[in-house]
């Protein structure tokens, strides 16, 4: 015991390696190995504990999330969330989900940031076996008209172009996602990333190494880019044995090109595998690189694992072994396979997809062995690197945080009259509330083919995953910062609420969903009870809308933390829970979206109006008002709706729907109009500004005359209106022509973000 | 049967469903690396279809790199046989950097695809425009299934516009096959029905045999009805939007046409 260091060592070690473990995290890591920790285990441990990899903070509240449901095959846990979808001819296909933030590199550096944020997620999709099909992303900037304006406008078009040259490239087609603006957020903004795949039900792959390695001879096979210094911690990286010459910056350099080759070769060599009746394992590369790939592939499967880091393909000469360990490179896989394929695996990589001619050095290679010792055991240079018992580097660590609620005060405006004309073209043509048809138009929305509704057509996007099937599988991303800072669990709960809204919609039945919890710092009593107030209200509200029978919640099956998102002058952002919907549609042809059909037809509304207009459009933008009461989540009601509208749609009687959210009836309708660019819509409502703008969850519906005449409808459902043969939305003594404000909808992102104009 | 090879290269990101369109017109499909020029050699198909993507990550232009690997030697030949040969997007970019398109001077390079240039506006444009067919070449088989009336199809590109020098546009204008007009066919007149500030509102360009085509937008993502935007105004929103909800068919959509053509071509009986 001697051997153990002191704290005032510990204390010097953490500040000249610029670690983020506390003191006592470090007492206990000595502990561990017996003696002064080694660089790499400071290093991987420090990953493994960090807030990112372990949940310390919030692992006993996520524990309060319903994740079980008919359908999940695996929940939260691994790289990515895997839930039954469909069954074509003769073969079972799952819906392989994942859900992650990367705000603070996308603040730092936009365009690397924000593509990074893709590279990652699509990995955690890639290494469930899954073919990537989709991914959406859910944006929040700051006010591009504030204070802080123009580095607002700098960050959204960084992070635009990011997406593009990022995702356009990977060729995954970018299902849209929102984007919205809020002071909060002009520090620190949110780029919050969801990808999908499929995966047939009996090739999932696990990343851990099988069983199997206790009776045969496995290595592990780290393939893709050569590992270099990039995306090692800031500080550390200050700090370290390296030359300043060679540096090359904390932030991950990410490749799309190599990307799309890897996994067209990742591809092969599974079919290989599965061919062969191989078992396997198979792991991306992320946070705490080599490190925490190796060490997770052996803790997880039972075993320990010696790794050779002279080995590892480098392209930069003469890295200290925690920086080859544990830098993050992008575009990079471990693979546990049986030295028997070893072989056959890496010409798969080097010889038939050439990946040394495509980047220099960039090959696969076995860089070590599993081991029924359970120890891990690094080499670099004829020195040990590391040497630990396994099981301690997964064991995590976890903390109890105390939440400390704050009143807010959310008065009613004194007033507020409305001329609709005027306040709707006001809201049409605000940030929040015009097209964001400018951000898409930079993205591939239909690459592979598959896509049937693209962003902005319908409430969610539509695509039809697997080849030949009809089943379509619709999805959208959502979360409402303006209810999220008046009242953190409504935040929660309407995030789900919407995204359901916007899924069944299209008509699709929702299956599973993610988050991504986006909030200031844990350790202050007030931002950990936002995120403990919008987790109940998450799990409240999958609760109440599970569709798949009995009592069964709609499961969390894949999410993300992330904590301390705050501005330098330590003021946190509003709070941010933001959840993806996953919907099922048995038949894609039936599908709904938002575009008008008939002059003539009915519209129905689906949610009868509350006087609710708190956080809302009209009072933000026409009453420049920011408190009031927050539309209530009722649960049951809102199933209820949801039901009628699946009905609806699946029994052919509805021809468009759109949902009520930001700015209320009135711009749900205006919506429709525009979208469907010649027709309008006659309301007979006048300008009560509840009926026109309160946002209480809802739908509008277009019928045929005929139905809305016979039908029976429920008491929530009323007739509100006529789809009318001009561009006009009008109501009972207003009219607005929507020809005049179709440009500046369509224009004002694009004015205000690309061309700087109208500021 | 008729066959079509799709030729991958690392980057390609548009193979597959290239590859399923073809098949589903009738025409047997595969997909070769761009390191399988034995193969692809000896299997000789009846047609080539470079799909897009990013070939080679656009190192120093859109498609260079890929026009000089080996495999183009094989397409070359079989152009000059008078097979057809189509490039989708990153495929036209490469056909135009191999000197196949417009191929007056064979294996030179005379025109090109550079960045869109439009209104307040530069890099990757997606969207659905329409194109119709300007030059009577008969003998162009990716074409001779389509008549006068506009077909819309999608775009999805930073590098499309096409550019001629000066003294070529006369000759240029006679191997515009498909360029871009209105919802009722009317010629472009500028954005938004020209998307890109293409010279010509050339969305697509054939040799002068008329066997090569080079194009900027993609069909193949338009080959069935369900994949048309409900919005999209002209004749083929209109079906759309008569279609559907609820009773959307199997029926094809406008991008369809083009691989009809050849499975026309190429005699395949439906």
């Amino acid at each position: 015991m001697s051997d153990l260091p002191g704290r005032e060592e510990l204390r010097e070690a953490i500040a000249s390696r610029g670690l983020a473990m506390t003191e006592d995290e470090a007492v206990k890591l000595a502990g561990y190995v017996g003696r002064m920790p080694t660089p790499l285990e400071f290093h991987l441990f420090d990953t493994m504990w960090s807030e990112h990899c372990s949940y310390k903070s919030s692992r006993k509240v996520l524990k309060t999330l319903p994740t079980d449901a008919p359908g999940v095959v695996i929940g939260p846990g691994e790289d990515a969330g895997v839930v039954k979808f469909c069954t074509h001819e003769g073969r079972e296909w799952n819906l392989v989900v994942a859900h992650e933030s990367h705000n603070h590199p996308s603040q730092v550096l936009p365009v690397e940031g924000a593509a990074t944020g893709i590279g990652g997620i699509v990995r955690d999709v890639y290494c469930m076996g899954a073919r990537v099909t989709g991914s959406l992303d859910l944006l929040r900037f700051g006010n591009p008209l504030g204070e802080n304006g123009e580095t607002v406008r700098s960050i959204a078009r960084g992070v635009v172009e990011g997406i593009w040259k990022y995702g356009n490239a990977l060729g995954v087609p970018n299902m849209g996602g929102d984007t919205e603006f809020h002071p909060g957020y002009d520090d620190n903004c949110l780029v919050n990333v969801v990808a999908f795949g499929m995966v047939p039900a009996d090739r999932v792959v696990h990343s851990f190494v099988p069983s199997r390695a206790h009776r045969e001879p496995y290595v592990l096979i780290l393939t893709g880019k050569p590992t270099d210094d990039t995306g090692f911690g800031g500080a550390t990286f200050a700090s370290a044995d390296l030359d300043g010459e060679q540096g090359m910056g904390a932030v991950q350099v990410a490749d799309p090109f190599l990307k799309r080759v890897l996994s067209e070769a990742n591809a092969q060599v599974l079919d290989m595998l599965f061919s062969k009746g191989v078992e396997f394992g198979f792991k991306d590369l992320g946070a705490g690189g080599i490190a925490c790939v190796t060490s997770e592939l052996a803790a997880h499967g039972g075993l320990g694992i010696k790794v050779d880091l002279d080995a590892v393909p480098v392209s930069v000469k003469g890295l200290p072994p925690e920086v080859i360990a544990c830098s993050e490179t992008q575009e990079r896989y471990g693979l546990a396979v049986p030295e028997s394929v070893a072989d056959e695996v890496l010409s798969i990589y080097n010889e038939k997809f050439e990946m040394p001619r495509l980047f220099p050095n960039c090959r696969a290679a076995v860089i070590g062995r599993f081991t029924e010792e359970k120890v891990y055991d690094v080499s670099c240079r004829g020195e040990r690197a590391a040497e630990t018992p396994i099981e301690y580097i997964t064991e995590g660590v976890v903390y109890d945080r105390p939440g400390e609620r704050v009143e807010i005060s959310t008065p009613e405006p004194p007033e507020r009259h409305s001329s609709p004309a005027g306040d709707i073209t006001d809201m049409l043509t605000s940030i929040a509330g015009c097209s964001r048809g400018a951000v898409w138009s930079y993205y591939d929305s239909e690459v592979q083919g598959a896509t049937m509704l693209r962003p902005g057509e319908a409430d969610a996007c539509v695509s039809v995953p697997v080849r030949g099937s009809r089943t379509g599988l619709a999805v959208s991303g959502d979360g409402n910062p303006w209810y999220g800072e008046l009242d953190p669990y409504l935040g929660g709960a309407h995030a789900v609420g919407e995204a359901v809204r916007n899924v069944v919609a299209t008509g699709a039945t929702p299956i599973c969903a993610t988050d991504c919890l986006n909030f200031g710092n844990p350790e202050d009593p007030a931002a950990f009870h936002q995120f403990q107030e919008s987790v109940r209200g998450i799990a409240d509200a999958c609760r109440a809308l599970g569709f798949s029978g009995g009592a069964y919640p709609l499961p969390i099956v894949s999410g993300n933390v992330s904590f301390y998102n705050q501005s330098s002058r330590g003021k946190a952002i509003p709070p941010s829970p933001i959840v993806a919907v996953f919907g099922k549609i048995h038949d894609h042809r039936k599908a709904t979206d938002m575009v008008l059909r008939k002059p003539g037809s009915a519209i129905l509304l689906v949610g009868t109006r509350k006087d609710e207009l708190g956080g809302g459009l009209f009072y933000r933008t026409c009453l420049k008002h920011r408190g009031g009461t927050v539309p209530r989540f009722r649960g049951a009601h809102e199933k209820k709706m949801a039901e009628w509208v699946l009905d609806a749609v699946r029994d052919g009687k509805a021809l468009s729907v759109h949902d009520i959210s930001t700015g209320g009836l009135a711009i749900a309708a205006a919506e429709m109009c525009l979208a469907s660019g010649r027709l309008g819509i006659e309301l007979n409502l006048d300008s009560n500004p509840v009926n026109l703008y309160s946002e209480t969850p809802g739908y509008l519906v277009e019928v045929s005359e005929d139905f809305a005449e016979s039908a029976t409808l429920p008491e929530f459902v009323s007739r509100v209106g006529t789809v009318c043969p001009e561009s006009f939305l009008s109501g009972v003594g207003w009219s607005l022509d929507l020809g005049s404000v179709r440009q500046r909808w369509e224009n004002r992102l694009h004015r205000v973000i690309w061309r700087e104009e109208e500021i | 049967m008729a066959s079509a090879a799709v030729i991958r290269f690392p980057g390609s990101n548009c193979e597959f469903e290239t590859a399923e369109v073809l098949r589903r017109s009738g025409v047997d499909s595969r997909i070769y690396n761009w390191n399988q020029t034995l193969e692809l050699s000896s299997a000789r198909a009846d047609a080539y279809v470079l799909p897009g993507g990013f070939s080679f990550q656009d190192r120093v232009r859109a498609g260079v790199i890929a026009s000089r690997e080996r495999i183009m030697d094989i397409i070359y030949e079989e152009a000059a046989q008078g097979k057809p040969v189509l490039g989708i997007c990153n495929g036209a970019q490469i056909l135009l950097e191999a000197g196949l398109v417009p191929g007056w001077k064979p294996g030179a390079v005379q025109a090109a695809l550079a960045s869109n240039m439009v209104h307040g506006r530069s890099g990757y444009l997606s969207r659905w425009v329409f194109l119709k067919k300007t030059t009577g070449v008969p003998s162009c088989p990716w074409l001779q299934a389509m008549g006068d009336d506009p077909v819309p199809v999608p775009i999805a590109h930073a590098e499309g516009r096409f550019v001629f020098r000066p003294d070529d546009l006369n000759r240029a204008s006679g191997q515009v096959a498909l360029a871009y007009c209105d919802p009722e066919g009317t010629e472009a007149a500028g954005w938004p029905d020209n998307p890109n500030g293409s010279m010509l509102n050339a969305a697509a360009l054939m040799n002068t045999r008329g066997n090569v085509l080079a194009m900027m937008p993609h069909p193949e993502r338009a080959y069935d009805l369900w994949q048309v935007p409900s919005s999209l105004a002209g004749s083929w929103g209109d079906a759309r939007r008569a279609a559907s909800p609820g009773d959307l068919g199997a029926d094809p959509g406008p991008g369809e046409i083009i691989f009809r053509g050849l499975a026309e071509y190429l005699g395949v009986q439906k």
